[in-house]
């Protein structure tokens, strides 16, 4: 952890292994340490026990699904405020929310999403 | 005094004196003449007193035939005063006949105006009498008619009475065919009366609800089965449509698909209303109401647009891969790419938008279709956005070296409008007016006040709308196609190979867009000449409108 210390962490949680590692590869060019999650429940566990810098967060998943897992860290004195850039292909309202963005996958370009990272890091 | 003096003075007294005598001796000889005079007088005056005492006999003697004649004065005037007591009492008796005259006079007179005053009563009566004459002749004349009528009269009711007759069996059939329709429809049907209150029902109510007619018969209806929400509150009575028209007494039929009923039991079901009053030649004698149970349809259409989410989220997955993958490559991610590997990606990337487009398009054309999509307005600053919306094409517009400009009016107001559906109205236009023109051609777009027409000048129509005009001078829409342009995945031949990028589906989702705002849009287009579209946005501005979607 302490080696890291300059690079920032993200933690991608995201359930489909080509969007994952797309992420991943970009992220780690971009020069950000960056950890993985294959569902909500992982996602749930590696945020709590690392605490990164700032989370990319599918919904769709199996175990246990974003929202539920948002809901989770909330609860949590740290996770309470973590940084949440939600990633998802679904594009149903009741989930804009003033405390985290709301990106549909398909609409966007990679570049722009780590745009979007620096950005809220950057706040 | 002297001597010479004396002398004259005797003389002068001696004169006097001899005058004075002479004097005297005139005097004497008057009185001489005057005593004779006075002798012949006495002699007349002793004649005169014989002369004077004869008189006096006379005298006498005529003062006595005075006497007389004073005697028989005095007789004539008490016999003149005897005539005049006569007279007087003439006098009277006339005056008594006089009066007496007059009182007859009187009554002669009023008599005579009794007279004329009965006279002209005999003469009333008379025309009087002639004019019931007149009349006894007409209704003799009645008479006559009536007794013929009422012969007729006879005739005709014997014929109604048949028809009667027959009407009432007809009658009875078609309330044994109502009663059986009614019994047999699916849908509840329930017939109020001028208050509200149950008169008919039939056997659906009954089964849908949960009550028998027996019970809730005569009773007020919105009581016995209340409005609620989908959570089960109970919604307010006066905007529900039953209420509406037994209230207002208006011929319209209003239908609603928002609410629920409560049975019986406490449950609650989606329904569809229909309700209408009932009019009876021009008197409003109750209302009637259909309702159905659309708790299928429902589940139908839940089903339907989880299915739809469902499918485009997963048709979006392997599309993200693609497209973030085909990206990083083109930015070298992987390595330097030759000029051939550059343009081959390059396809690859475009296809895929172009995939990714036509999704988003799938997605809100089922969720206009199901209803199921928001519409949350807010006061937008259209110019803001449609200039915002230019900005974004500036790109594309520099490149096929477009000549763009705008013209709008000075008083746009703010409109309450969703600006996500607004942005999408003004990126299909644009996207279309850039696609559809070739290079170095012209487009414009112009936001002005007009009426619901797209009048714009004042002389007739309010000023009541928001006018959107997107004008190009490109390919245009040739008069055959003109008619389905506004349909699902339409193509006009003219532009099916200019246009490769496109869904076919933004004017679809345009023309909802705007219909569901109460606005219009339409366009004016001849081929190679190019097109004008026009959009009428209402002022009043967008309704809320629940759901639970958003577009794509």
């Amino acid at each position: 952890m302490d080696t890291q210390e300059k690079k920032q962490s993200i933690l991608i949680v995201e359930d489909e292994v080509s969007l994952r590692n797309a992420l991943r590869d970009k992220l780690m060019r971009e020069g950000f340490h960056v950890l993985e999650a294959r569902d909500g429940e992982e996602g749930l566990e590696v945020a709590l026990h690392e605490h990164p810098d700032l989370i990319l967060l599918d919904i769709v998943m199996p175990k246990m699904d974003g929202m539920t897992m948002l809901d989770r860290i909330h609860a949590d004195t740290w996770g309470k405020n973590v940084k949440v850039i939600v990633l998802t292909n679904l594009s149903d309202v009741g989930i804009a929310h003033a405390t985290y963005d709301y990106l549909v996958k398909s609409d966007w370009k990679i570049e722009d999403v780590i745009a979007k990272v620096r950005e809220r890091l950057g706040e | 005094m002297n001597k010479k003096t004396i002398i004259s003075a005797l003389d002068d007294k001696a004169r006097k004196l001899k005058i004075l005598a002479k004097g005297k001796e005139a005097v004497r000889r008057k009185l001489a003449v005057t005593a004779e005079k006075l002798r012949l007088k006495a002699k007349q005056l002793a004649v005169t007193a014989k002369k004077k005492e004869t008189v006096r006999h006379k005298l006498v003697a005529t003062a006595q035939g005075k006497e007389d004649v004073r005697h028989k004065l005095v007789a004539t005037a008490q016999g003149k005063e005897d005539v005049r007591h006569k007279l007087v009492a003439t006098a009277k008796g006339k005056e008594d006949v006089r009066r007496r005259l007059v009182v007859t006079a009187k009554k002669l007179a009023v008599t005579a105006k009794e007279k004329e005053s009965i006279r002209r009563k005999l003469a009333v009566t008379a025309k009087e009498k002639e004019s019931i004459r007149r009349n006894l002749a007409v209704t003799a004349k009645q008479l006559a008619v009536t007794a013929q009528e009422k012969e007729d009269v006879r005739r005709k009711l014997a014929v109604i009475a048949e028809e009667l007759r027959l009407k009432a069996k007809q009658l009875a059939e078609a309330k044994a065919k109502d009663e059986a329709m009614l019994a047999s429809i699916g849908d509840g049907l329930v017939a109020t009366d001028t208050e509200g209150k149950i008169a008919l029902m039939n056997k659906a109510f009954e089964e849908m609800l949960g009550w028998k007619e027996a019970e809730i018969q005569g009773k007020l209806f919105s009581e016995i089965v209340p409005m609620v929400d989908e959570n089960g509150k109970h919604m307010s009575e006066s905007g529900r449509s039953i209420n509406i028209i037994l209230k207002k007494r208006v011929k319209a039929t209003i239908t609603t698909a928002t609410s629920y009923y409560k049975r019986r039991d406490g449950t609650f079901f989606p329904v569809v209303i229909t309700t209408s009053p009932i009019f009876s030649e021009n008197e409003f004698i109750g209302v009637i109401e259909v309702f159905r149970d659309i708790t299928k349809e429902k589940d139908i259409d839940k089903a339907k647009t989880e299915f739809v989410s469902l499918a485009s989220h997963q048709l979006r997955t392997p599309l993200t891969t693609v497209s973030w993958y085909s990206e990083m490559l083109l930015a070298g991610d992987a390595g330097m790419l030759n000029d051939a590997q550059k343009k081959y990606l390059d396809e690859i990337y475009k296809g895929n938008k172009r995939m990714v487009d036509l999704v988003n398009a799938l997605l809100n054309v089922s969720r206009m279709e199901l209803g199921t999509f928001i519409v949350d307005p807010e006061p937008t600053d259209i110019l803001a956005l449609a200039q915002s919306v230019v900005s974004d094409f500036k790109p594309q517009i520099d490149q096929k070296k477009l000549k763009f400009s705008e013209k709008h009016a000075d008083n746009l107001p703010i409109l309450n409008a969703d600006p996500k559906l607004l942005r999408m109205v003004f990126q299909n236009l644009l996207a279309n007016a850039i696609k559809y023109t070739p290079d170095k051609g012209k487009i414009t777009l112009e936001l002005t006040l007009s009426d619901a027409q797209g009048l714009v000048s004042n002389a007739k129509g309010q000023i009541s709308n928001i006018l959107i005009k997107v004008s190009d001078n490109g390919y245009g829409i040739p008069k055959a196609h003109q008619s389905s342009i506004f349909t699902k995945l339409f193509r006009a031949d003219n532009v099916r190979e200019k246009d490769t990028e496109g869904t076919g589906l933004g004017l679809y989702i345009v023309k909802a867009i705007v219909d569901h705002s109460g606005g219009k849009i339409w366009f004016e287009s001849e081929e190679n000449k190019g097109a004008t579209f026009y959009v009428t946005l209402p002022l009043a501005g967008m309704k809320k409108k629940e759901g639970t979607k958003t577009f794509a």
